[in-house]
């Protein structure tokens, strides 16, 4: 029998009874429905969760961090744990490290007009700070060679307070007047002498104030002082303009956050608190972590939190995937009962077509057609159904959550494929055994007059 | 000229015991029989004589209990039930008493039924299908469905249906059972015409003796047992 002949048999079969079709594919179509929705769901949450954690400092970074700092000063080996450029290249060297640099991170006082504010200025390699995907609003990314100049975070402007009123950003909610851009803004460097000229009224000793300098602008990082980001509290510099610029201002002092000899000497390189280390994938990053702390660095990475996050979702799937499939179970049972139901009817026809000499496969295939159609039928509306559901669930979702949740159900390619075929295959598989029973009915039952 | 004539269904002491409960009924009992190509023979008996049962086992839908049934050369008791449904597919022609027409299809399509199970392309076995229509006398019936067609109409398209395989052997299951004697006696004729027309065998079963003289050899089963031959070819050619 042609392969054309037995699906349109069975196409018209289904077509004989259109209520009780519609009605079971009706089954079908809300138990796939109700597995798309729900693992949708968990997608969706997972990905948000993702996203999150990317905020958080990224999927892929690692923060270095030595230990000496908070540890014990007095051991001697206290001094090979910290991080020199040595320490960097060796954990540039280590396999799937994309991007390690040095941070050399300064808290800097600057002032414009009658605003003050701290600056966290992290000094970093020209190689990170172009490969940290951050998103320019104006001006440029600290360029190489061309002296210090400052690429500003979005958020740095809300560190500003007026020094005459004390209004903070945190209380007035209103953001200081400070142009960071066009307005030359006056830094401190040397943040311990400023406070002490200032208190040094009245014990004698008088500390003159440090110098000012203006540190030209080359940027300012995209986003409105709403939009948190990992950097977006953070002032970039170029490094090697930054230890040069350092160099110039303190000479022969020990600059502030540099460690120094038993004398009270500074040393001629610079130490570094953290260094900042980008891995190529994410399913490197606790391989490399765990390398460097195996070089006796702190080493923090999202890794945990965001495998801790995975098996949550996982976990939610599961459960949301689960109460689905009881739906699509239910199907699955109406399927075999229409199909039995519709066996019973036709077991004088089926009769015929055997005695007429139809190839008992065929049979058992026609049935398997006809369920399988059903299956087909239901999975594709039921993903119609479930597509339109999610855009309900998001646009919803995205309102009340004030645009926080994008897209709390997503439903990609991979599942709408897989949802397809499960729904076919467990309509076949239901269909299965009544195929096999009309396979096995008595061609008798055709001659039997009633 | 009878010398010549080639067997085509040979029955060797055939048994058929149904188990009821704690008895055994012998639904056929010993039958042997041989029927010759180009014949049409008549299987008659009164009900539960075992003539249905017969005409089941000729045709390979109940397995016998005991005995041999060969078929143009095959033995149909050593057949799996695939094998049978080929056998079928390829050898058989049947007509029920209700016709047995499938109610969703047209008669065009009714006919080219077993010509699909065969696996033929769509335009041939229409093309056929409506050739076999014309032969049973139905040009204006071939778009109707079995309800909107007569009795008789019905049954010509089972004799067509039947035919259209080219079929080695055409059994017929009490063919006119549901017809008047009228319309009956026209199908029996029109079944006789292409029959003989094609030279094909052909095995019916029926409890009418009337009905049973429209055939070359008359068999009359009793308590399953084939108890008379009766041999009409001679008195036919005298008639004609």
């Amino acid at each position: 029998m042609k392969y054309f002949d037995l699906l349109r048999m069975s196409a018209s079969n289904l077509l004989r009874r259109k209520l009780r079709t519609a009605l079971t594919v009706l089954g079908v179509i809300i138990g796939t429905a109700s597995i798309v929705v729900m693992v949708s769901l968990g997608l969706g949450l997972r990905k948000s969760s993702l996203e999150q954690i990317e905020e958080y400092g990224g999927l892929t970074t690692i923060q270095v961090s030595s230990n000496a700092y908070y540890g014990d000063s007095s051991s001697s080996d206290s001094e090979q744990q910290r991080i020199d450029d040595k320490v960097v290249e060796s954990i540039a060297s280590i396999p799937h490290v994309e991007i390690a640099s040095p941070i050399l991170e300064m808290n800097l006082l600057a002032r414009q007009g009658v605003y003050e504010g701290w600056l966290w200025v992290r000094g970093m390699s020209q190689e990170a700070i172009q490969k940290m995907d951050m998103e320019i609003k104006e001006g440029e990314l600290p360029p190489a060679g061309e002296g210090l100049q400052f690429f500003y975070g979005n958020q740095v402007i809300t560190n500003f307070y007026n020094a005459k009123t004390n209004d903070y950003y945190w209380e007035a909610e209103e953001a200081p007047d400070v142009d960071l851009m066009n307005t030359p803004i006056f830094v401190i460097f040397d943040t311990d002498a400023y406070y002490q000229s200032r208190s040094s009224d009245g014990s004698g000793q008088t500390v003159s104030p440090p110098k000012k300098y203006i540190i030209p602008t080359s940027g300012l990082m995209a986003g409105d002082l709403e939009d948190y980001s990992e950097n977006c509290n953070y002032v970039f510099a170029d490094i090697d303009a930054l230890k040069a610029q350092l160099k110039k201002i303190f000479k022969n002092k020990v600059i502030p956050g540099q460690p120094s000899t038993k004398s009270g000497k500074p040393y001629k390189e610079f130490y570094y608190e953290q260094v900042y280390v980008r891995v190529d994938s994410m399913d490197h990053v606790q391989e490399v972590q765990q390398e460097i702390q195996n070089m006796g660095f702190n080493a923090y990475s999202n890794a945990e939190w965001m495998e801790q996050t995975q098996s949550q979702m996982g976990m939610i799937q599961m459960v949301l995937g689960g109460i689905g499939a009881v739906s699509l179970f239910v199907a699955a049972i109406g399927i075999a009962n229409t199909m039995m139901m519709s066996i019973y009817e036709r077991t004088k026809e089926i009769g015929i077509i055997k005695v007429l000499g139809c190839d008992l496969r065929n049979i058992r295939s026609m049935f398997l057609l006809e369920a399988g159609f059903i299956g087909f039928f239901g999975g594709l509306i039921g993903l119609i159904l479930s597509e339109i559901i999610s855009l309900v669930i998001n646009s919803v979702v995205h309102t009340a959550s004030e645009g926080y949740y994008e897209h709390l159900s997503f439903i990609p390619i991979w599942l709408v494929l897989i949802s397809l075929v499960f729904a076919v295959l467990v309509g076949m598989a239901a269909g299965f055994f009544p195929a096999l029973r009309a396979m096995k009915l008595s061609p008798l039952a055709a001659i039997r007059n009633e | 000229m009878k010398g010549t004539k080639e067997p085509v269904i040979q029955v060797k002491n055939l048994y058929k015991i149904f188990k009821v409960g704690n008895t055994k009924v012998r639904a056929l009992n010993g039958v042997d029989m041989t029927i010759y190509k180009g014949e049409f023979c008549a299987i008659v008996g009164t009900s539960g004589s075992g003539k249905s049962t017969m005409l089941n086992m000729l045709a390979g839908l109940e397995k016998p209990t005991k005995g041999e049934v060969i078929i143009a050369g095959q033995h149909l008791e050593k057949m799996n039930e695939n094998q049978l449904v080929k056998f079928r597919r390829e050898k058989v022609g049947f007509i029920f008493q209700s016709f047995n027409l499938l109610g969703t299809m047209n008669a065009i399509e009714n006919v080219a039924l077993p010509l699909t199970f065969r696996g033929m392309d769509k335009k041939t076995r229409e093309a056929k299908a409506v050739k076999m229509l014309k032969l049973v006398g139905l040009p204006k019936h071939m778009k109707h469905r079995p309800n909107e067609m007569s009795g008789g109409q019905q049954q010509r398209v089972g004799v067509a249906r039947a035919l259209v395989l080219d079929p080695e052997i055409i059994f017929a299951d009490e063919p006119t059972g549901n017809l008047d004697s009228n319309t009956s006696a026209e199908v029996l004729n029109l079944m006789r015409k292409v029959v003989q027309e094609q030279n094909q065998t052909m095995v019916m079963v029926t409890h009418d003796n009337h009905l049973a003289g429209f055939a070359d050899r008359i068999f009359h089963i009793i308590d399953g047992k084939i108890v008379k031959v009766e041999d009409r070819s001679e008195y036919k050619e005298e008639e004609e």
